[in-house]
């Protein structure tokens, strides 16, 4: 019976019958199939003696065959460090979902945390030491890979690039760094809120403020993805939950290209990519002149450029309607407190920083500062905090690298060479660095051009501690358990590796340690101050526990926002490089699960696309699925447009994420990296990669193939799947006349 | 203008296709028909309530040998020395699976019993290895299915007044055939969904989709 169904679905595929016919054949052999499916045939649906059964030897007391113990561990996939708890049965992870005691992700947990399982049980990962020879990456053993490293670990500067790192790592990767002599660490990440914290050390004294979304009864946030992308999303996003429940708070996001954040936001403004501060600036304006603030603490010099920009003048700059700029400003009047933000889009071109200055202007003269932006507590052990990561050490990484400061490089949590847009010249200084040793699990771009990889642990079969990088409150350490044994038993935990290195480089203080994790317990019950049984054990069932923290407190220094306008008008357009919750900055390209489900935006699955709005599509002669060719000076790349209105006409978007040359069967040759073709631009005060500045020309490649996407459509056609109101209507929901 | 036959949409395959759909349908009703001859033997109906306040499943099958890794014989075990089912299979009522007994389980008496026999001696040099026999599966239900032993067992025997729990092979017995008879197990019961829906039918156990498929 199968084979006959599955003989006359092939010749369906070559033919042209029409789905009707299709459903009408289906639905006949289904009902034969049906009259005798409750009772098949034994040898056709059940079997005997083809599975094994394996017992246990002698089993724990607790240990029942088909019931999950739940373990608490840390998520790693992002640097958020939510808390989570493992569904554990037979010896295997099976379900990971968010511990309810954690005060940064309080029981949830992302996509990414999720398909953390597939990146643990993934069959594309390292299982064996590799070593370079004849230029080619040949297995090896870990004796001969190591010894490898100890004979030219100190041939000469050596250095670390991670990913964003904190806890009993960071130590022993900096224990590790200083007995080979190097003193350059560089944390990568690419999707960071480097650029708001910078601006919030430097203006209200804390980098790392609390942010009470839920208190706020209006959100102006620019650009900043606080559902999906920024600092610590889970954690946003449930207070986003509390700041819409009733009575409902309203979210007004301005961005070039809609996020998820956007997506849900009452009223989204399409800005000119760029121009971020001059809308702050107005809007300030019309809060000053109209609605009486008084802009205490503001300096001469900031009050005149708010003067210079009143509503009409800022809209001609940034391409926002003067009425709208008005609205969002009686918005902002009318409901205090209220919390302006800054990230995303709005912080990734040359006036980032500005942008994110004027954000805390805002909040300056709204009062918000004390009230919806509060001082966050720093670690009273400065060594283990959180080392963020961003992607002006990128840059660095490769500006060294070129200018042959690096002789011997170890890397692990970052993948350099597939971030780093070609104009940075990553790949040249890369081929200068002498000895490249990647520690990973995966053998992605970075991996693949190394002399010598170390097959790592899954995060979820390693040790570890960590600082999550937003939690409001006392400050947590939150501990990472192994939730089974190794998948492939070659493969060595991060800490285990790094603790070896580092003991053959001779570092003092370490022999008394057989392994990471007898490390990390000494470690811990240093810092705790006790060695008790049960304490470890308490800890290593709640996952996490307090660490002491000191308070901070906030002041307001003016005058930190410089630039106003994008001066770009050569005719073509702004690519922006989007960041989304899924692929991240790549490292989710490997998980099917997340390469599968829909992007929040397009919907798109298994692809890259481009976002053009319908007009700028029509002037270009491009239509939905077409594909186009993006060139910058720094190259081009091509994949299929998607027409939608979510974005600034003068701007198009391209997810970063995927466009992998490496990093398994999942993520190799699927979609475009938008990353390559960046002009290399930076924040002119942090020196973040501006990911959403680079001026491309796009040209209709002359294909068209739809784009495989979750609803085709988007229009209703009268069918009344959701259902509406109108706009006023819905305006009066929220309080409004 | 008369229309050219050519220019109608005549697509002689799908006749075809649809014999095909009939033809796969018969041979699936005529093979059912053949395995009900081939196994459904003798002892149609199993005589009293075998299960007392139950309607007892009356359908037999005649499953395959599946050879073991060690010769165990439920008879000695569950029939000859009486030893109630859950002693071994401790996880059945409290979980979905009734598990095979962990390895140090079988030692707690054969350190001591029938150690000369040579299928003990097999089973303490894997002990000793810290090995676990590999045994085969007989009784295997698809993926979708998810049965759980546990409700079973509450329901039959430990919610059944008038059935004693060191009886508890009798309920066994009503998915898994008289086993205290058995060397190595064989499957005796059909197992397919309309072995299970007769069943919860009659019992008046549940009959939405998902309580087996989630």
């Amino acid at each position: 019976m199968s084979q006959v169904k599955s003989g006359e679905i092939k010749t369906m595929s070559q033919s042209k019958l029409d789905r009707r016919q299709f459903l009408k054949g289906l639905g006949l052999g289904g009902a034969g199939v049906a009259l005798a499916g409750c009772d098949l045939p034994s040898y056709v649906t059940l079997e005997q003696g083809e599975e094994n059964v394996i017992s246990y030897l002698a089993p724990d007391e607790y240990v029942i065959p088909g019931v999950g113990v739940w373990y608490a561990s840390t998520c790693l996939g992002c640097a958020g460090g939510c808390s989570i708890h493992g569904r554990v049965r037979e010896g295997r992870v099976l379900k990971l979902e968010g511990n309810p005691d954690s005060s940064v992700n309080m029981g949830r947990l992302c996509q990414m945390g999720q398909a953390t399982l597939q990146s643990h049980f993934n069959p594309d990962r390292i299982a064996n030491p590799l070593v370079r020879k004849n230029g080619s990456l040949v297995e090896a053993s870990w004796d001969d890979a190591l010894s490898l490293i100890n004979e030219k670990a100190n041939s000469g500067k050596a250095a670390w690039a991670t990913g964003a790192i904190s806890g009993h790592q960071r130590v022993v990767v900096e224990t590790h760094l200083s007995a080979i002599g190097g003193s350059n660490h560089y944390a990568i990440e690419q999707i960071n809120a480097n650029v708001w914290q910078t601006a919030c050390g430097d203006i209200i004294g804390d980098p790392n403020p609390e942010i009470h979304l839920d208190k706020a009864k209006v959100i102006f946030s620019l650009g900043a993805d606080f559902l999906a992308t920024f600092i610590s999303p889970v954690h946003f996003a449930a207070h986003y939950g509390e700041f819409r429940s009733v009575p409902r708070g309203t979210l007004i996001q301005a961005e070039p290209a809609m996020s998820l954040t956007g997506g849900n936001a009452d009223h989204w403004v399409g800005i000119k990519p760029g121009t971020e501060t001059s809308l702050a600036l107005g809007v300030a304006n019309a809060l000053m002149n109209k609605h009486g603030i008084s802009g205490s603490g503001i300096s001469n010099a900031t009050k005149s450029l708010i003067n210079e920009h009143d509503p009409a003048t800022a809209a001609s700059i940034c391409d926002v309607p003067a009425d709208r700029i008005e609205k969002i400003a009686a918005s902002l009047a009318a409901n205090s407190p209220s919390i302006v933000l800054a990230g995303g889009t709005a912080t990734a071109n040359a006036n980032g920083y500005s942008a994110a200055a004027a954000a805390l202007m805002l909040n300056q003269i709204l009062g918000n500062i004390g009230v919806t932006i509060t001082s966050g507590r720093e670690l009273a052990y400065p060594q283990l905090g959180l080392i963020e990561g961003n992607s002006a050490n990128l840059k660095d990484l490769a500006v060294d690298a070129n200018k042959g400061k690096i002789d011997v490089l170890f890397v692990s949590g970052t993948n350099p060479l597939f971030l780093a847009p070609k104009s940075i010249k990553m790949d040249e200084g890369w081929n200068k660095i002498g000895f490249k040793v990647v520690l990973s699990s995966m053998l992605d771009e970075t991996a693949s051009a190394a002399d010598v990889v170390l097959p790592l642990a899954s995060s979820l079969e390693d040790w570890g501690s960590h600082i999550p990088a937003y939690s409001t409150g006392t400050r947590n350490l939150a501990l990472q358990q192994p939730l089974m044994e190794p998948v492939f038993s070659n493969t060595r935990g991060f800490g285990d590796v790094v603790l070896g290195l580092a003991k053959q480089a001779g570092a003092p203080g370490l022999d008394e340690y057989d392994d990471y994790y007898g490390y990390l317990r000494s470690a811990i019950s240093v810092l705790k101050k006790t060695d008790s049984e049960k304490e470890w054990n308490s800890f290593l069932m709640a996952g996490q526990t307090p660490v002491p923290s000191l308070g901070r407190k906030l002041s307001y220094i003016d005058g930190k926002i410089s630039q106003t306008a994008n001066t770009a008008t050569d005719g073509g357009l702004t690519l922006i490089a989007s960041a989304r919750m899924g692929m991240w900055d790549g490292r989710g390209a490997n998980l099917p699960w997340l390469q599968e489900s829909p992007d929040q935006i397009s919907k798109v699955v298994w692809d890259s696309w481009a976002e053009l709005h319908p007009k700028t599509a029509k002037s270009l002669g491009i239509k939905d699925g077409d594909y186009v060719t993006i060139k910058s000076s720094n190259g081009e790349i091509t994949t299929r447009a998607f027409i939608y209105k979510g974005i600034h006409p003068g701007a198009i978007a391209v997810p970063i994420g995927r466009g992998h040359s490496a990093l398994g069967r999942y993520a190799k040759n699927n979609g475009v990296n938008p990353l390559f073709i960046l002009d290399g631009g930076v924040d002119a005060k942090t020196g973040e990669i501006a990911t959403a500045a680079t001026r491309v020309e796009v040209k209709n490649a002359g294909k068209n193939k739809p784009l495989a996407k979750l609803m085709e459509i988007d229009r209703q056609h009268g069918r009344k799947l959701v259902a509406t109101i109108s706009a006023d209507k819905q305006r009066i929901t929220e309080g409004g006349t | 203008m008369v229309k050219d036959s050519s220019t109608k949409r005549s697509i002689p395959w799908i006749r075809l296709s649809m014999l095909m759909v009939f033809v796969g349908a018969i041979i699936v009703i005529a093979a059912q028909v053949l395995d009900q001859k081939l196994h459904y033997v003798g002892e149609d109906v199993v005589p009293g309530p075998i299960v007392p306040g139950t309607q007892y499943p009356d359908e037999k099958f005649t499953g395959i040998d599946v050879p073991q890794p060690i010769n165990f014989s439920h008879k000695i075990h569950a029939g000859d020395n009486e030893i109630n089912c859950m002693f071994c299979h401790t996880y059945a009522r409290r979980s979905k699976v009734s598990g095979i007994p962990p390895l140090s389980k079988c030692m707690g008496c054969h350190t001591v019993i029938a150690t000369d026999k040579p299928e003990i001696q097999k089973l303490t040099a894997m002990w000793e290895k810290g090995e676990s026999p590999k045994w085969n599966k007989v009784h295997d239900l698809p993926d979708f299915v998810h049965f759980t032993h546990q409700r079973h067992l509450k329901r039959f025997l430990f919610d059944n007044e008038e059935l004693d729990v060191s009886d508890a092979k009798r309920v066994c017995s009503m998915c898994h055939g008289d086993i205290a008879e058995m060397t190595v197990a064989k499957k005796s019961r059909p197992l397919t969904m309309g072995f299970c829906i007769r069943c919860h039918e009659a019992n008046e156990g549940p009959s939405d989709c998902t309580k087996c498929h989630k």
